[in-house]
């Protein structure tokens, strides 16, 4: 990675210096001029110090442009020359453009980066408040159906005991999903690597989220709608898996009054984009903003109504497909339904796999 | 003494799921030695030759991937990984060292014993020569004296490739396969675009089905390591 970078910016360097030499030979052939000379080697280093990091490529493009200019395009030509002060001047400017913008790009991308963190450690702080909020039903529950039987063992007919276990099966099937989304949410903050993507065919993709979500909702139908063509998409497939199922739970549970339920999925140009589509009760514009900040999570738990915190999935899924370089929205309309529509390069198939 | 019950050892540190697992199996037939520590485990497998071992890949002392290969480099007993990683490069890691499974944690207990008998039933098969006879699973029968495929009676045309990758899968079915082994099996090696080759035979064969997305029901996707057939009908054996 180090590597990579460090070549790309020498890259760079070198064609944004050859493009420089080469326009201003092309002026003084047409205007046998040279006057141009320090000024396109002046954009030359400013640009060389924006598109690299730190200073070192801007202070050598610096070096080479002020030996450039003065050997090559200013008089006596071919030969090294400081005595004119406007020679050394030129070169005094070039390297204070290179400091300048240097230290501007590398400022701002610093700035950048602690935006980015703010924003990740936000979201994080959301997700933790939700979820212990969340945990804690489901654990409640457990502890309390499995106390109830072990201190009632005797008086306790046996169809009320096999109903306990069977909420505290059920409960903690909950507890297992809840902590699968928080696993997907570390695997991506584990330092800043991108998600790992592997080619993965749509359908395979597509057949094992169904399963999974039928495992939970056996009764609920889904209408499916992808291409039948074979179709390969780069992601990491357990993340992207785990959203389409987070989708379909969420529009389950929260869609009330909902009648059709559908997957679907296509490509468009360099992008394939899933939907997720229900017609049930729509979600009110202004919790709409928020949806996929983790922000919904503390809305007043009556409007609510459901078991679970809305937000943990959806934010959830926010996360996972910004990793992926992707992105997500949220189309509703109150009393006719939801969409939601994400999206995924296609094209950066990386090398293979394995 | 009751014998001839499968010997099955249990690796696992957390000795609650220790102990239900033991239980479970227990109370289906087994009979059952527990380690809680992967030096442990290896002086069971040494003094008890077992015929099946349950592993949790991560132990206190040590990788349970060094297990594996351990086991693998005295004998062919099958071995179950359990593993609360989600990531599938430690399950793809565990199955080309020679595990024959894994089974990612939280599992419900019908999960734990269906891959429990595959695992027995395919070892037991796999010591034997060319699978012959036929192969019954739901709807779809494979006989491997003629090298059909039907389902539901009608019959399936396969090519050869396509035929070779059903009756593999079938020869292991229950278990997850990885792509490695598939296309090592198949095409004999393996090169970058294998994988995708696989992959579109394997498209190609679920259309030929009649499976769709979410009905799919002999061959089951294991995303990013392979790929299971359906457990063979007990009835029939």
């Amino acid at each position: 990675m180090k590597v990579r970078t460090w070549v790309r910016d020498l890259l760079l360097t070198l064609l944004i210096l050859a493009v420089s030499f080469a326009v201003v030979v092309a002026l003084q052939r047409a205007f046998d001029t040279v006057a141009v000379a320090p000024m396109v080697f002046v954009m030359a280093v400013f640009l060389v110090s924006r598109v690299t990091n730190g200073y070192v490529w801007g202070i050598a493009a610096t070096l080479i442009s002020v030996l450039a200019v003065n050997l090559a395009f200013t008089f006596p030509f071919f030969q090294f020359n400081f005595s004119p002060p406007e020679n050394v001047f030129s070169a005094v400017v070039m390297l204070f453009v290179a400091a300048m913008t240097s230290a501007l790009t590398t400022s701002l991308k610093a700035q950048e980066r602690v935006r980015a963190e703010v924003g990740r450690e936000k979201m994080r702080a959301n997700l933790l408040r939700a979820v212990s909020h969340d945990l804690r039903t489901p654990l409640t529950s457990i502890y309390g159906s499995c106390s109830t039987i072990m201190e009632n063992y005797d008086s306790l007919s046996k169809e009320q005991q096999v109903k306990l276990l069977g909420e505290v099966c059920d409960e903690a099937k909950e507890l297992s999903r809840m902590v699968e989304n928080l696993l997907s949410v570390t695997r991506i903050d584990s330092g800043e690597v991108a998600v790992k993507k592997t080619p993965t065919v749509l359908e395979e993709l597509v057949d094992t989220a169904l399963v999974k979500f039928r495992k939970h909702y056996p009764d609920q139908h889904v209408e499916v709608d992808i291409p039948e063509s074979f179709i390969i998409i780069p992601m990491d497939p357990i993340l992207i898996e785990q959203v389409l199922i987070n989708l379909l739970e969420n529009a389950v549970c929260h869609a009330a009054g909902m009648t059709r339920l559908t997957l679907r999925a296509f490509t468009l140009g360099d992008r394939a984009i899933f939907e997720v589509a229900d017609d049930g009760c729509g979600i009110p514009r202004e919790r709409l903003e928020g949806l996929f900040s983790g922000n919904l999570v503390r809305a007043p738990a009556e409007v609510d109504g459901g078991r679970h915190g809305m937000g943990i999935g959806l934010s959830v899924c926010a996360t996972i497909i910004r990793a992926h370089g992707g992105d997500i929205r949220a189309e509703s309309k109150p009393g006719r339904g939801t969409t939601i529509r994400f999206s995924l390069k296609m094209e950066d198939a990386e090398h293979e796999q394995q | 003494m009751s014998n001839n019950k499968f010997k099955i050892l249990v690796v696992e540190d957390e000795a609650n799921i220790c102990s239900f697992v033991e239980t479970l199996l227990v109370t289906n037939g087994y009979q059952v030695l527990t380690a809680r520590t992967q030096a442990m485990g290896q002086s069971l497998f040494l003094s008890h030759t077992p015929d099946l071992v349950i592993l949790d890949l991560g132990l206190p002392d040590g990788d349970g991937l060094e297990f594996i290969r351990a086991v693998r480099a005295r004998s062919a007993a099958p071995v179950i990984v359990l593993s609360a990683r989600t990531t599938e490069q430690d399950k793809v890691a565990a199955l080309d060292l020679g595990a024959n499974d894994y089974i990612t944690k939280p599992f419900g207990t019908a999960e734990l014993t269906a891959r429990v008998r595959a695992a027995l039933r395919s070892h037991h098969q796999a010591t034997g020569a060319q699978p012959d006879g036929k192969f019954v699973a739901g709807g779809l029968t494979i006989d491997y004296a003629s090298r059909k495929v039907l389902i539901d009676n009608q019959e399936i045309k396969l090519t050869q490739t396509e035929y070779n990758i059903v009756a593999l899968l079938a020869e292991h079915s229950g278990r997850v396969m990885t792509y490695t082994s598939i296309v090592q099996a198949i095409w004999g090696e393996t090169d970058p675009g294998s994988t995708k080759k696989l992959q579109v035979n394997i498209a190609n064969i679920r259309k030929k089905f009649g499976s769709r997305p979410g009905d799919n029901p002999y061959i089951l996707n294991e995303l990013g390591v392979g790929y299971r057939m359906i457990e063979e009908d007990l009835a029939r054996k």
